[in-house]
């Protein structure tokens, strides 16, 4: 393939606000090109030499906050994650992620996927009153740990929620994001919230509503696969619901350390001060 | 778990429903594969074929079940389309009373005339 190395990129992004009223229009701004150089970087150029009214969020620039999810020539990406190389055009279309409404620009309320989020209980919840004073530690297997290690790694973007073709067409839909977590904290070994969640996602708009598209997995920056947590869940209730679902005890708590081993001497200098 | 419950009934109503019908379909339109097994089935589709199983209880039995599947299986999926459309929680408990009236009258509608005809 030939080197994409042109000298400039034009962007085509999406600029609203609701306060001035009338609809979403693409406005271009041409961007001087650099080897490696993401979406957030030419925005970020946009801002702060041409237009500084443009307004997006970000926060890290390493794919780890998950504010800068947007949509970008179609396919929702996180813009500090992605590469202006990997579309291979000069081109660039940046609108806000879809199924959302939009605050202004680039920016979009994800409140409904947080209060969704907030809605399954994304905790662990234990019947015993230990939680309460917490002074210990609840023993768990890297084989148990595994079973949900991935869907920990959610950093909340919303790019699956953008991605999800239910999500778009019913809104009261708990989306990927909410049913992956509960999926994250219902295969955690150390919780006991089965009983109290399990219920949250057997709704019209839960697990069955689900139609298995994929378009969540496909598009997660992490590489999760919220789509996967949604089939289990599913199975987990189908277990539930047919009387086969198997109760494991929950993992135990790991006694305080009573006596901590002796620390690693420091090794003496090899430079000695002079006196 | 009670969407669970439904759900899978939806599920187990499409596997019904395969089976039931196939019986139908191989019974009425597939006198060659009936011929096969050594069944003599002259013109099944006849008015009088059709009389002659009427008076089965095994026959009403299965079209009374097909019914009922095939109903359960087309009202829940249309009611499911509809609840994602256009979904509001006022709307979701008039369409499911709708469904399920509109359900019951056209099972006891279409189970009348196999009932009848059992009973003539």
């Amino acid at each position: 393939m030939a080197e994409f190395n042109p000298e400039k990129i034009t962007f085509k992004v999406q600029r609203y606000n609701p306060e001035n009223g009338g609809a979403p229009h693409l406005e271009k701004f041409t961007v001087p090109f650099n080897k490696g150089m993401t979406v957030l970087d030419g925005l970020l150029y946009i801002k702060e030499n041409i237009d500084s009214t443009l307004s997006f969020r970000a926060s890290c620039r390493m794919g780890i906050c998950g504010s800068c999810g947007m949509l970008v020539n179609n396919y929702p990406h996180l813009a500090c994650h992605t590469q202006i190389e990997e579309f291979h055009s000069d081109k660039l279309t940046v609108r806000p992620l879809p199924n959302l409404s939009i605050i202004k620009d680039l920016v979009v309320d994800l409140t409904p996927m947080f209060s969704s989020h907030k809605q399954i209980k994304p905790y662990l919840i234990r019947g015993e009153a230990g939680m309460e004073d917490p002074n210990a530690e609840f023993a768990q297997s890297p084989q148990e740990l595994n079973t949900f290690l991935q869907f920990a790694y959610c950093i909340k973007c919303g790019i699956c929620l953008a991605a999800c073709p239910t999500s778009a067409s019913d809104r009261l839909f708990l989306g990927p994001q909410a049913m992956a977590q509960c999926y994250r904290y219902c295969a955690d070994s150390r919780d006991q919230g089965q009983k109290e969640r399990l219920p949250l996602v057997d709704t019209d708009h839960g697990v069955w509503r689900c139609h298995l598209a994929g378009a969540c997995s496909e598009a997660c920056p992490k590489g999760l696969d919220p789509a996967l947590a949604i089939q289990l869940l599913k199975r987990q209730l189908a277990a539930e619901a047919l009387g086969l679902g198997k109760r494991r005890p929950p993992s135990p708590v790991v006694p305080p350390i009573k006596e901590s081993k002796p620390k690693v001497p420091y090794p003496d200098f090899t430079v000695k001060k002079e006196k | 778990m009670r969407r669970t419950r439904l759900h899978l009934l939806h599920m187990f109503s499409g596997i019904a429903i395969a089976v039931l019908a196939g019986i139908h379909m191989v019974a009425l339109h597939l006198e060659e594969v009936l011929a096969f097994f050594g069944v003599d089935a002259s013109e099944p589709t006849s008015w009088g074929a059709m009389i002659a199983r009427s008076s089965q209880g095994i026959w009403v039995g299965i079209y009374i079940a097909l019914l009922a599947f095939l109903l359960y299986h087309a009202l829940y999926g249309l009611r499911g389309i509809i609840l994602e459309l256009t979904p509001s929680a006022r709307k979701e408990r008039v369409i499911t009373w709708l469904f399920v009236v509109v359900g019951i009258a056209v099972f006891i509608w279409g189970s009348y005339v196999p009932i009848s005809l059992l009973s003539s």
